[in-house]
Parts: structure tokens; sequence; C-alpha cells
């Protein structure tokens, strides 16, 4: 597999002194042709500095950078040819019409013209956004803007296409239209860095993750090798009712227990016991709900975070899964 | 969809390109870039056109109140100084309050992440920020010679000396506009409407002024962008000296390489 995107030790700090942040400290990681890399992270990780670093908008204190073979630090403008972006702020249009601003950006990054009306045409097609092609830009939707971005980054993408929180705002029924032209990006032999937060859906579209906590790469690899961390565990989740205390079996771990909802980890094993048991307390009237379901994606990457993420309010992880996690990760961290 | 990916990817193809091709490509680029900039300000390009008229036709009126009867000289004098204002405005002031504002909404960073040579970016601005300032610059030229009753006879070379004043102040506003932070940007270019109205040697001789502003003006472009203006639209009456020429363009080469360079520059 072709590389596309090789970044080795990159280091960035903002301010100087004790004050200073190092925004990335030490990251490695690669993209291939055809591949599709998600970047994951909460805020402050250190992902927007480093796409702002790969297509040459911020230098990096120390590192290498290597975009398609050009040493992309050295030669930024060569980077800028060989890299598509749609960046995390939205672009503004106003004045213009979403696929004005297609065809427009198309013909900047040197598209032919009739290639660039026809892929242009053929994205707002995929897209559905047909009916706000030639809507001025400031009667659309955030939705509808931060598609026609999108859009803008694939018209004449580079070997490399960037897309920093694309789904930000979108609907549900787009979203899925979005990650279908990602994966077919892809199919065509571009790499792709995928920044998102959106893990869940991701995970479908991504062949490798790389997952960001500050500054550093905490893990790197496939959906499945990162799930399987866990085991093969799954998550039960139960509904409790008010007043109403359902007897819990003994061999079933609860991790975590609100006022009306609460969690526990099941091993493969035991999961059909795990499922009578829920069915009886169903019927017995003692819970209102109850859902066995796989360790996600998104399981896998709060494990990873969630102790350094604790003091960060915009992390935003899913609670139930606070005592796993710490568990888990004390074990990681002495086995390390 | 797979040409497309093709076509705009591969480095090979890109630096082999020979450089009438690059020119060439530089050029499309350059135009799309300005369509790019009227289209977006479409909505209040004509209310920034008419207020370069009325900046324009003011100094000319506004001064003459000031004035009184100016005479055939201060007359000259105040023509020529509207055009001048009117250039030196739109390059030292609304320059950097557009560029301050493309850096605040984030479309500046955006458009960096283009492939597009730095240095276009800042041809594009001037275009379209010189064409806002055209009608200003020749109804004020036209009313002035009306108002002041004065003789005009423009030489050849005052569309490229209006070139070099107008690419000068605009270079000067990019750079301030890129190295200050915007609200401080914003705030410097209010300062300079006041200091180059009243307190530049622009629509009035330097003579008035103290010595000491007198010699620092030798020093700044004001003086000779006024000086490039007067004797290229009334060189019976006035001549420019070598040396402002001289001082006109350092500055010009030094505002544009400022600006490339802020372009530039990688934090």
């Amino acid at each position: 597999m072709d590389e596309v995107l090789r970044v080795e030790g990159l280091h960035k700090r903002f301010g100087r002194g004790p004050g200073a942040v190092a925004a990335n400290a030490g990251i490695d990681l690669t993209v291939g042709a055809g591949q599709v890399v998600g970047l994951l992270g909460h805020n402050g990780a250190g992902k927007s500095t480093l796409v702002n670093q790969v297509v040459g908008l911020l230098r990096p204190d120390a590192g290498r950078i290597t975009l398609a073979g050009i040493d992309a630090v050295a030669r930024p403008d060569l980077a800028r040819r060989l890299a598509s972006v749609q960046a995390q702020a939205n672009v503004p249009i106003t004045g213009l019409t979403p696929l004005r601003a297609v065809e427009l950006v198309g013909l900047i990054r040197g598209g032919r013209p009739d290639a660039v009306r026809a892929r242009a045409a053929a994205l707002i097609d995929a897209l559905d956004l047909g009916e706000w092609a030639s809507t001025p830009a400031e009667k659309v939707s955030g939705g509808v803007a931060r598609l026609a971005a999108f859009a803008m980054a694939l018209v004449v993408p580079g070997r490399l296409v960037v897309l920093d929180e694309p789904t930000n705002d979108v609907d549900p029924v787009r979203r899925r239209l979005l990650w279908n032209q990602i994966r077919a990006l892809a199919d065509e032999g571009a790499g792709v860095l995928l920044v998102t937060h959106n893990v869940r859906e991701a995970e479908r579209v991504v062949d490798h993750l790389a997952i960001l906590d500050h500054g550093v790469v905490l893990a790197a690899d496939t959906p499945a090798a990162l799930t399987a961390a866990r085991g093969g565990e799954l998550t039960l989740e139960v509904d409790l009712l008010p007043d109403r205390t359902p007897t819990w079996p003994s061999a079933l771990t609860v991790v975590d227990r609100g006022r009306l909802r609460a969690t526990a980890v099941v091993t493969q094993a035991r999961a059909a016991d795990v499922v009578g048991w829920a069915s009886d307390e169903l019927a017995a009237g003692r819970i209102e709900r109850y859902a066995l379901t796989p360790t996600s994606l998104e399981d896998a990457y709060v494990d990873l975070v969630e102790p350094a993420a604790d003091d960060d309010a915009t992390a935003g992880p899913a609670h139930q899964t606070t005592h796993i996690t710490t568990e888990k990760t004390t074990d990681e961290e002495s086995a390390a | 969809m797979s040409t497309l990916t093709l076509e705009a990817s591969a480095p090979a193809l890109l630096d082999a390109r020979p450089w009438p091709a690059r020119v060439a490509a530089g050029w499309d680029q350059l135009w799309l870039l300005v369509r790019w900039q009227l289209l977006r300000s479409k909505e209040s390009l004509p209310l920034l056109v008419l207020v370069q008229l009325l900046l324009a036709v003011s100094t000319v009126i506004g001064y003459g109140l000031v004035v009184g009867d100016p005479g055939p000289i201060g007359g000259l004098y105040l023509a020529t100084g509207a055009p001048t204002v009117t250039l030196v405005m739109v390059g030292l002031v609304m320059t950097p309050q557009a560029v301050a504002q493309a850096r605040t909404e984030g479309s500046l960073d955006w458009m960096r992440t283009l492939p597009v040579p730095r240095g276009l970016f800042l041809v594009a601005d001037l275009l379209v920020w010189t064409a806002i300032a055209l009608p200003g610059m020749v109804v004020g030229l036209l009313v002035g010679a009306w108002r002041f009753d004065v003789d005009l006879s423009p030489t050849w070379w005052i569309v490229p000396g209006a070139l070099v004043v107008s690419l000068t102040a605009a270079a000067v506003g990019y750079a301030v506009a890129t190295l200050l932070a915007p609200t401080l940007a914003q705030l410097v270019s209010q300062v300079f409407v006041f200091l180059i109205m009243l307190f530049s040697p622009v629509c009035f001789p330097a003579d008035r002024l103290a010595p000491w502003a007198q010699h620092l003006h030798q020093w700044l472009p004001f003086q000779p962008m006024a000086e490039v203006m007067r004797a290229g639209l009334a060189p019976h009456a006035f001549t420019l000296p070598a040396r402002s020429v001289v001082v006109l363009l350092v500055w010009c080469v030094l505002a544009v390489a400022g600006a490339a360079a802020a372009l530039r520059r990688r934090a």
C-alpha cells in the first residue's frame, strides 16, 4: 500500500515558559492510499494542531511530515496541492451559493472546468443538496453549509483529504450519504484523515484509528483490534422503576448505578443467563427495560482517554463506564 | 472522479509543468480569487463604492469649506488630494478592516489551505479594493476640477503611479492586519484616518507643518504618494522629486515583502 501521509515524532508547543502547552508531544501516524484513518480525541487533544501542520499553516517545533513522498514542512506549497482540507470551522461563503462555491474551489484547485462542473453536480446530488444548490449561502442551514464545505474538500481532492468534524450539524440521513462519499473517496485511492468525535458512526467507515490524547497517540489500530482489547465483553443496560429494586444475580458486576439506570458488564459466556434473568425481572415488573449491547468502539475510546479526560468537562464520555475504565487503565499503567 | 483525483494529485506532474503553464495557471487562479472575493462581498459592494464616492466628494467640498477660497494652487492641492485620500484610505483603512474580519470569521485560514501562491491573495485583494476605490477617485477628481475651476492634464504615468500608491497602501494595510490582533488592527486603521486626513501633506503643502513633522514626512510614504498623484494629474504645476519616487518605491517593496511574509508566516 502506498503511503500518502507519514508523521514522525511531531512536536508543537504554544507559548513559552511554564504556561506553555504541548499541543503535539511526539505524534507518529501514517495514512495509506485508499485508507480512511480516524483521528479521535477530546477537545484540546491536539487534532487540529496536527492538521494545521500537515497543510503548512503551522510550523512544527520538531518532527517530520511526509506527504506523498514530499517533505511537507520544507515545501508547504506542494503540501497544499497534495492535500485538500475541510476545516473544523465553517467556511464563510456568504454571497455564493453552495454549487457556485464548490465549483469555484474546484477551479482554484486546478481542475478542468468541464470536469469540475460534472464533479460538483455529482457531489451535490450524492449529498442530496439539490434543493439548496442555488440558494444564497446566507439562507441555508448550518448543516447544509457544512456539507457544502465537505464538497469543497472533495471536488478536486488531494492525494490526502483531511476532514475535520465533517458531520457536525448534519442531519442523520445526510450523515449516511456523507460517510458513503468518504468511503468512495478512499476506494478511488485517496488517503483520508478523518478527525471526529462521532465515534459510533465513524466506526463503519474507518480502516484504522489513532486515539490522540494530550498530544500523543495513545493507541493506533483497526477498530476490531481496539475493541478486542475488551475481550468480547457485553454491556447490559437496565432502566429501573422508581421504588422497585430488582434482585441482582450474584455473578453480575454492576458498574454504575443511578436512580433509574444501571449498567453492568457481562461476559459472552453468561449472556444467555443474564438475558433470562432480565426477562424474568421485566415480566415481574421490577425493571422497565433492558438492553444487551456489544462493546463499541466508543467504549474502547473512553477506556483509553478517560483518566486523562477526568478534569475536562468538555470530553463528555458516557458516564456509565467510569468504573470499568478506571480499573482497566490502572492495570494497563501498572503493566507498562 | 478518478481522473480528477489523479489530475490534481500527482506531484511529478505539477513540478514538471513548464513555466508558461504555471504562469497561465497563476492568471486563472488570480481571476478566480477575484471572482470569489467579489461574489462574497457583492451585498456590501455598492455600499463600499458609495462610501468611497462620498469620501472623495466630501474631501473636496469639506476642505473647500474649511479653507474658503483656496486660490489656484490651493485648489489644485484639494482637487488632486481627494483621489489620493480615496486610494490611501482604501488601502490603509478598508483593507485592514476586511482582512481583520476575514481572520475573525475564519475564512482567511481556510483560504490559506488552498494551493494558491501566497502573493496572489494580496494581488487579488488589491485588484478588488482598487476597483472599489476607482469610481470615487474619478468622481472626486471631476468634482474637484469643477469646484475649484482648475485645469488637470493627466500624464500617461498616472495609471502606473496610482497603482503603486494603491499597492503600497494596501500592502501596508495588509501587513498591519495580519501582524496585529484583529481588534488592534481595526483600531490602528482608525488612527490612520485622521493621521492621513489632517496631518499628512496630501491636501495642503508640507511647509504648513511643523519642521519636525515635515522631516518625518520625508521618510513616510504619504507625502510621496500625494506628490505622485499631484504631478501625474497637474504636471504643469507640480514636479515629482526623484527622492519621493525612491522613498515611495522603497516603501512599496518593503510593504509588499512584509505582506507576503505575513501571508506565508507559519506560527
